[in-house]
């Protein structure tokens, strides 16, 4: 090797020229040689010719260059008036504006959901209300507090014109200050006894034994008049009395002392007699109600009410004693 | 010129191209070097040199990419569309290809390509001559 390196080293350059231009042109050549395989074999395969277009497709998809037209040809802007119909009302909303609408309307959201359950509880009060209620809801509307409460004057709608009607209305009363207990009422659209009743009933939910809207001066002349001086029947009495803070009771109590505000009195008596009141009552009322059976029958002007009512069921008891108590206080008064 | 140097084996270098008879010579018969004409035994040496180090296989790898950058190539396929349309899509061979493209393949090669390669065989020879 070192023999030969001594050639090259010499200064013969044509030499050297001529060996470089030789592995040049070898290298072209073989370069060409590999393009040649490579092209023959895309003939042979019938790949060679896909990578350019045919005439047909050239026309076909020729590049339109005219006003008014994308490149293809196409007149563009044409979806921008499209209008969609909305499925939940029916309108037609521009395209554009539907998916702003569409929240709105079926009431995703934060806001769009208050003012579409504030809409439909609307809707439905309008359908459902007799006309003459329909002023009231309006207006409370503007200071009523949760959603449920919207739809609650319809349910009570009914009955509230019942209890206007002197008789029958006092266990639709009771009912309902019940239910008004748990979701809360429009306090406005109450007659001034409603608000009474309802009064004692949020004031004192835990329900006192004793009906909190009479003295015990009252009670205890009720019970003289009807038992005379033995006590058996009071605790059946005592009984009956707390199951009567409605209408009747309330009105009652109302014409006597219109002076006194209604809150007042109810919340003061129900404060002090409640919690006193409790604990012997109970022990009266067990104890009284083991021997009360026989005596009832045989006792003073109301005796015929007392056996119907001794002999009635419990659960009739509150109703006939409610009906029966006030025709009482009626002939007190 | 070689018929001079294949005394004894003529007939197996008969069958193969130039530079392959060199490599043979040099392969298989080390002991007739001594008798060979300087520049044979010189460019049997570079051949081998070349192939050794790899740098035969790097030349041809830059000079394809130096091709297709410059678009040779791309002028290349439409001569051979022509030398195909020529011929017919069936009746085509290598051989026809190969005669028809070479010497526009070799003209056409750009003057930079040309240069840069030659830069590096010369920087190659240079580097493996000392």
């Amino acid at each position: 090797m070192k023999m030969e390196e001594m050639p090259l080293s010499s200064p013969d350059n044509t030499k050297l020229e001529a060996l470089m231009h030789d592995i040049y042109s070898e290298l072209v050549e073989d370069a060409c040689l590999g393009l040649c395989f490579e092209v023959h074999r895309a003939v042979k395969q019938g790949y060679f010719f896909l990578g350019e277009p045919d005439q047909e497709s050239m026309k076909e998809f020729e590049i339109v260059d005219q006003p008014g037209v994308d490149i293809f040809g196409q007149v563009f802007n044409q979806w921008k008036n499209k209008e969609c119909e909305c499925p939940n009302c029916n309108r037609l909303i521009a395209a554009s504006r539907f998916a702003p609408h569409l929240e709105k309307c079926l009431g995703m959201g934060r806001n769009s959901s208050r003012i579409a359950s504030r809409r439909l509880a609307r809707n439905n009060m309008s359908k459902s209300e007799s006309d003459q209620e329909d002023n009231d809801d309006l207006n409370d509307n503007d200071w009523s507090y949760g959603a449920e409460k919207k739809g609650e004057p319809n349910q009570n709608s009914p009955r509230r014109s019942k209890s206007l009607k002197p008789k029958n209305g006092e266990k639709v009363l009771v009912k309902r200050s019940k239910y008004n207990h748990n979701t809360g009422i429009s306090y406005e659209s109450l007659g001034p006894e409603e608000v009474r009743s309802l009064l004692t009933m949020v004031l004192c939910p835990s329900r006192s034994q004793r009906c909190p809207q009479h003295t015990d001066e009252q009670r205890r002349a009720v019970r003289v008049f009807l038992l005379g001086p033995p006590a058996l029947h009071s605790a059946e009495l005592e009984s009956h009395s707390f199951d009567i803070p409605d209408g009747q009771m309330s009105r009652l109590q109302w014409v006597e002392s219109p002076n006194v505000s209604p809150s007042d009195s109810a919340s003061s008596k129900a404060s002090t007699n409640h919690p006193d009141s409790r604990r012997p009552k109970k022990k009266k009322t067990l104890s009284l109600n083991s021997g009360g059976g026989s005596g009832g029958l045989t006792e003073g002007s109301g005796s015929s009410a007392q056996s119907s009512l001794s002999l009635s069921s419990r659960k009739k008891k509150p109703k006939l004693s409610a009906a029966f108590i006030s025709s009482i206080y009626d002939d007190l008064n | 010129m070689f018929p001079r140097f294949t005394f004894n084996i003529t007939h197996i270098t008969g069958a193969l191209t130039p530079w392959c008879r060199f490599t043979v010579f040099a392969v298989f018969f080390p002991s007739d070097l001594n008798t060979m004409n300087k520049e044979a035994r010189l460019k049997a040496t570079i051949n081998q040199k070349l192939t050794e180090t790899g740098e035969r296989e790097r030349l041809k790898e830059l000079l394809r990419a130096k091709l297709t950058e410059c678009g040779w190539k791309d002028q290349m396929k439409a001569q051979c569309k022509e030398v195909i349309k020529e011929k017919g899509l069936e009746h085509v061979t290598v051989e026809d290809l190969v005669v028809e493209i070479t010497p526009k393949g070799r003209a056409l090669v750009p003057d930079s390509v040309k240069k840069e390669l030659l830069q590096r065989i010369r920087a190659f020879l240079t580097q493996h001559a000392s």
